[in-house]
């Protein structure tokens, strides 16, 4: 809904390749433009180069083939305009700090000063919903909390592009559950927001984004683009939907390919 | 011990936090370590009995079978050469610890700050660590006599094989838990721009606090050691001698009795140092490292 043809482009595949040094084909000849405002998924197998990709887009590792372009500039610089925000599977708290102080990080690190740190750490943690855990340590958390605090973590710097690598993966179904509809809340108050998700769930890439990438492996790459046209806000409702089945059935053929 | 981790980690069912949890969460510790004191009591009993009877069985079998105080002294034997040496002995136990301490210090300073000097890089730590290894399989008894030429007889040389000895421990502990830091967060501050300076204080000195620990545990028994060989090889007398000098002269005059006291004084002063550099690691890594966790277990 919120992509709309004019829209500008946040991220540029073009023909973008990955061969390990050992020979491997991780990610083969994908073309994909993710626009301003879109929540895309990458949804695939283990192995099918969802997490290549994810690396290449952060600046972890280079591509060995084609153009990659984060908001018309390399991945690397990007990041270093501070635009770009992360959310791994694990939720990486230091476990010597604060909730608050693990919040404030990606700030302490950019230099800014303590107060407005504190002020922005305490806007992220109440996006949340953890604004009385501000002082907890992590390891008094539930792992549900640990992964809020991990979102608040990259809410902190107001990001235009949101990276989220398998952010659920290790959360049970109920708590997975609850953390979609919490994120599509946040994604939602920020119409500019763009929010790049690897899964390797069928149901979460279909409840949560308005377009699923389809990965296949062996060479990575993107099978089909499947566009999710229902409008936000969604709710629980959705999933049990004839036009949410048929969307994970459209999904799930083009896994098979 | 259970108790603690399950307030912990129950502190909310991670849908609805509730404002109540982090404060019992927080409290959480004092509430299940205080059932445990009246039971402290009790474990300490058996350990006690057997220390009384084991005295009082030394002392016996020393007075029935009339063994000669300069083979096996008394305990009564042993406290009163302490209290009638009371001043001598003050002052040796004094020395050593100063000399123990300070070179404590410096393997700490020394150590620490050559592991973040070899842990900034790889290179540098590639060719100088193989030889950190060498030089710390060299006995340090073995080297002791060229300190002695080197600082001269005394407080010098003794403190310089007390840091010695606690050196490397601290070294190689520090080290190994600089180039432990977990894959993720290292990508996570790579991600955010962290300079390799905030990489290091900001990640990998903290994570590697626990290894520093085992390091420190290490090296504190290990300087009072060193202290006392020291005295032994470099220790001078007049009045001023540590417990190694207290030793060698008191083993030479046949004074067991005060022999055996100098001894307990040195067990007693590693033990001390020991329990120390324990607590402030309990202080230092309770809220939130494992090994110091629900450490009323011991």
């Amino acid at each position: 809904m919120a992509a709309t043809a004019e829209a500008i482009e946040w991220v540029r595949m073009e023909r973008l390749s990955k061969v390990y040094p050992n020979g491997t084909v991780a990610v083969q000849d994908v073309n994909l433009t993710i626009r301003e405002g879109e929540f895309l998924c990458f949804v695939g197998p283990s192995g099918c180069g969802k997490s290549t990709i994810f690396k290449m887009i952060t600046g972890l590792s280079g591509p060995t083939g084609g153009t990659l372009e984060v908001m018309g500039t390399s991945p690397k610089q990007a990041r270093k305009q501070s635009d770009t925000a992360f959310v791994f599977q694990d939720h990486t708290l230091l476990p010597w700090s604060s909730v608050l102080d693990n919040v404030s990080l990606p700030l302490a690190l950019r230099g800014v000063p303590r107060k407005e740190r504190k002020a922005e750490a305490e806007r992220a943690l109440e996006l949340v919903g953890l604004k009385d855990y501000a002082k907890a340590m992590p390891r008094q958390l539930s792992g549900g909390m640990k992964m809020r605090a991990s979102i608040a973590r990259a809410l902190v710097s107001k990001p235009k592009l949101l990276l989220m690598d398998e952010p659920f993966g290790a959360l049970d179904e109920i708590t997975r559950q609850t953390l979609q509809l919490e994120l599509l809340d946040i994604w939602r108050q920020d119409p500019k927001m763009t929010v790049l998700f690897v899964t390797h769930n069928v149901f979460e890439a279909v409840f949560l984004s308005t377009r699923v990438a389809v990965m296949t492996p062996r060479p990575g790459k993107v099978a089909a683009l499947v566009d999710v046209p229902v409008p936000f806000p969604r709710d629980e409702s959705f999933r049990t939907t004839p036009e949410f089945g048929r969307i994970v059935r459209s999904v799930s053929e083009a896994l098979k390919h | 011990m259970n108790e603690e981790l399950a307030t912990g980690t129950t502190a909310g069912p991670g849908l609805h936090p509730h404002p109540a949890a982090p404060s019992a969460a927080r409290t959480g510790k004092r509430r299940s370590a205080k059932p445990f004191a009246g039971s402290r009591l009790l474990r300490m009993a058996p350990p006690l009995a057997a220390f009384v009877l084991f005295v009082g069985g030394w002392e016996l079998v020393c007075r029935l079978a009339g063994i000669k105080p300069y083979l096996l002294p008394k305990p009564s034997d042993i406290v009163r050469a302490a209290s009638e040496n009371a001043s001598n002995l003050w002052v040796s136990v004094y020395t050593t610890i100063t000399e123990a301490v300070l070179g404590f210090l410096l393997s700490i300073v020394l150590g620490v700050a050559f592991a973040i000097a070899l842990a900034s890089s790889k290179l540098v730590e590639r060719s100088v660590y193989p030889y950190a290894i060498v030089m710390q399989t060299i006995p340090i008894v073995a080297v002791a006599p060229i300190i002695v030429i080197w600082f001269g007889a005394g407080i010098n040389a003794i403190v310089m094989i007390a840091f010695l000895i606690g050196f490397f421990p601290m070294l190689s502990n520090t080290l190994i838990g600089l180039n432990s830091t977990e894959h993720n967060m290292k990508n996570l501050f790579y991600l955010y721009n962290a300079s390799p300076l905030q990489t290091m204080f900001r990640l990998r000195i903290p994570a590697a606090l626990p290894y520093v620990v085992a390091g420190l545990k290490i090296s504190c028994t290990l300087a009072v050691i060193g202290a006392i060989v020291g005295e032994y090889i470099a220790g001078i007398g007049g009045g001023k001698g540590g417990l190694g000098y207290a030793i060698t002269v008191s083993a030479a005059r046949l004074q067991t009795a005060y022999l055996f006291a100098c001894g307990l004084s040195a067990s007693l002063l590693g033990i001390a140092f020991y329990l120390l550099v324990n607590a402030f690691s309990k202080w230092m890594l309770s809220s939130w490292h494992e090994s110091e966790m629900n450490s009323s277990e011991g």
